[in-house]
């Protein structure tokens, strides 16, 4: 079994008869995705790339069997189209775009909580299970199928990895970008804990940023019991602190965010730290992973 | 988008919380006036988007009109933690008894609204929150229900608040809610909220604020706002918020131009190691042949630049256009400088050719740091 795509999903597209949306549906087919139909409300009875488009979610998994959706909607209209997207029955979803509002996000949280979907994003590659398809924008070449894990806050860090292991036939069982954004639909111990109980999946990457909480989080996850070896990557070392202003932040958020505190909270948890994308060669050979 | 203090207390006021009497004063002269209308003493504060302002001597208390002509001029000619002065607020001085904290947060983790209060305001708060946590309550909100007075009540409450005060500190709060959901805040913060000794609307006002904006969400809120672009001092910035990325002026001078924030932050990492960057630039996933164009001039507007590394992945980026523009610029400006480019995924084989007819040098592995060793090979730094 592998993580959130496997053989059985069928993935529509929304915003499919866009410029970005279309281009992607094609490199999804080619990937051998079942992408089986696109939405975008008014431009029904189109056909994009082979694939038949609808005017809503709704008629689009009543036709086609849909039980996942990737977005490629304008960040102004996400909010709207998500919650058409939960109430159609849609269980996984990827939301790519950027830049959309932090208070529609905290809300689309909230709602795929509720409602038991998983989501991805905002800001995010999507899912790349080689071999088996992709949802997002992964550029398909850099991966290779295996047995390595990759969790990533930031999408192009992500093609990195899978390259730097690709070139030395260390293939992956599944990259998932968990979106760049303050909040995440998603949080990465959440992830984490899909790849710890995979049984295709031997370690796990995890390409981290400063700020915010993830990694810390993702620390005690590792701690309390993960049992596949871990491996941290987190950049900004030398990233430049906005003028910080206002204090709720730090009263709520205490001394995490930096890239010291992450580092230290994941070696305190047995997870190797990497100082630079090249050394997880040195990791995999450490390992004996392959 | 940050406000400043002055602009943030006109919307508590628009949502009807208690604010001081206040005027905004560009000169020594203003600021005479508005005084004289106010009465003395009154608060100089010096309008700046930087924290910790009053430890750094940006509010000053003035008696009397040669003194407030004084200490104007010093806090007009002075810099505060590196920022120039060009406003200040004029307040009335207010009799405070006590000073309370309250603040709105976006927690990223949990993505709920964070509401924290304390009865320990100003400018210790973060000290009190560490040292003294009882003094402190936070509530996670609802993103999707909202915040009311019920649930202000009893966050309240568990800081000692009561009678009278409770219930005029919930409106308050309330209010401050509505700021942060409205204005789409990603902080709104009163801080201090004082109590007054004398009873004046309900013997509460907000002296100070912090309001940050969700730079996605600018374009939707009903307000008049000013232009982000006003707000960026340095002009190469400027500039990158005028094309459409993130530009950060570093001081080095080794160029990057990266097609994400983690790529461009690893890239800067990894040179960091040995040399400075001049820069971080980040396109997201707009690249086009005009934007890499342009990305090319901001960058080359650095003075002593050595260098310059592209690092790009056709994901979503169309990063053969990318490199169209990249060798465009390079011809038309007779460009020299070292130029190493890494750049992997859709299209690499097309852009590889189209980098390598402008002369630069091509970097084909996945790894950055192999990149960023050719780069400091063609500099001479190994």
């Amino acid at each position: 079994m592998s993580i959130l795509i496997d053989d059985q999903t069928r993935v529509i597209v929304q915003g499919i008869t866009g410029k970005i949306g279309s281009v992607q549906t094609r490199w999804m087919l080619e990937y051998d995705t079942k992408v089986v139909g696109g939405v975008t409300p008014g431009k029904g009875n189109n056909v994009v790339e082979g694939v038949p488009v609808f005017d809503s979610v709704n008629e689009a998994v009543k036709e086609t069997g849909a039980n996942a959706s990737v977005f490629f909607v304008p960040a102004a209209f996400v909010l709207d189209a998500f919650y058409e997207t939960v109430d159609a029955g849609i269980k996984l979803i990827v939301v790519v775009p950027e830049h959309i509002p932090v208070h529609d996000v905290m809300k689309m949280r909230a709602y795929a909580l509720e409602n038991e979907v998983v989501a991805l994003g905002p800001t995010t590659p999507g899912i790349l299970v080689p071999g088996k398809g992709k949802m997002g924008i992964m550029p398909g070449s850099l991966f290779s199928p295996g047995r390595v894990g990759i969790i990533s806050r930031s999408g192009t860090l992500s093609y990195e990895f899978a390259g730097i292991l690709s070139e030395k036939d260390i293939g992956q069982s599944a990259v998932i970008g968990i979106g760049a954004d303050p909040v995440v639909l998603t949080n990465l111990p959440d992830i984490l804990k899909l790849f710890d109980a995979d049984d295709e999946t031997d370690a796990v990457i995890i390409v981290g940023e400063v700020g915010g909480m993830q990694e810390e989080k993702a620390a005690d996850f590792i701690a309390n019991g993960m049992t596949k070896p871990v491996a941290c990557y987190i950049t900004g070392r030398f990233s430049p602190q906005g003028k910080r202003m206002g204090h709720a932040g730090a009263i709520v958020r205490g001394s995490t965010g930096t890239v010291e505190g992450k580092c230290e909270a994941l070696r305190a948890a047995g997870a190797a730290i990497l100082k630079s994308p090249i050394e997880v060669l040195d990791w995999t050979t450490r390992n004996d992973i392959h | 988008m940050r406000l400043y203090e002055y602009e943030g207390i006109d919307i508590f006021e628009s949502v009807g919380i208690p604010v001081p009497r206040r005027g905004v004063a560009e000169s020594t002269e203003d600021a005479l006036l508005i005084a004289g209308e106010i009465g003395y003493p009154v608060v100089l504060k010096a309008q700046v988007l930087v924290g910790g302002r009053g430890l750094a001597g940006g509010v000053k208390t003035v008696e009397t009109p040669d003194e407030l002509e004084e200490i104007s001029g010093n806090l007009f000619s002075a810099e505060i933690k590196g920022l120039p002065v060009r406003k200040l607020m004029v307040c009335e001085k207010a009799d405070i008894l006590r000073e309370l904290y309250m603040g709105i947060t976006v927690d990223g983790f949990s993505g709920k609204p964070v509401v924290v209060v304390s009865t320990e305001g100003g400018v210790h708060i973060e000290e009190t929150a560490r040292t003294s946590p009882d003094k402190i309550a936070s509530f996670y909100c609802d993103p999707a229900f909202g915040f009311y007075p019920y649930q202000a009540r009893m966050l309240l409450r568990h800081i000692g608040l009561s009678e009278r005060l409770l219930t005029f500190c919930a409106d308050v709060l309330v209010r401050l809610y509505r700021v942060f959901s409205q204005f789409e805040a990603l902080i709104a913060e009163i801080n201090p909220m004082v109590i007054l000794k004398t009873g004046y609307q309900g013997g509460l006002l907000a002296i100070d604020s912090v309001i940050e904006i969700d730079n996605s969400a600018l374009s939707r809120i009903q307000y008049p706002l000013p232009q982000m672009i006003d707000r960026i001092e340095n002009p190469l910035e400027r500039k990158g918020r005028e094309i459409g990325v993130t530009y950060v002026d570093l001081g080095g001078d080794i160029g990057i131009i990266a097609s994400g924030a983690g790529l461009g932050m690893a890239t800067m990492d990894i040179i960091g190691q040995r040399l400075r960057p001049a820069n971080f630039l980040e396109t997201g996933g707009g690249i086009t042949e005009e934007l890499l164009y342009k990305c090319m001039e901001l960058v080359m507007m650095k003075v002593n630049l050595r260098a310059i590394i592209i690092n790009i992945y056709g994901g979503i980026n169309p990063i053969h256009e990318g490199a169209r523009g990249v060798v465009r610029y390079i011809k038309e400006h007779n460009v020299t400088l070292p130029i190493v480019a890494k750049a992997l995924g859709n299209h690499q084989e097309e852009t590889w050719e189209i980098f390598r007819s402008g002369g630069v040098h091509v970097v084909t592995e996945a790894s950055t740091e192999k990149a960023v060793n050719r780069l400091f090979e063609l500099v001479g730094e190994q």
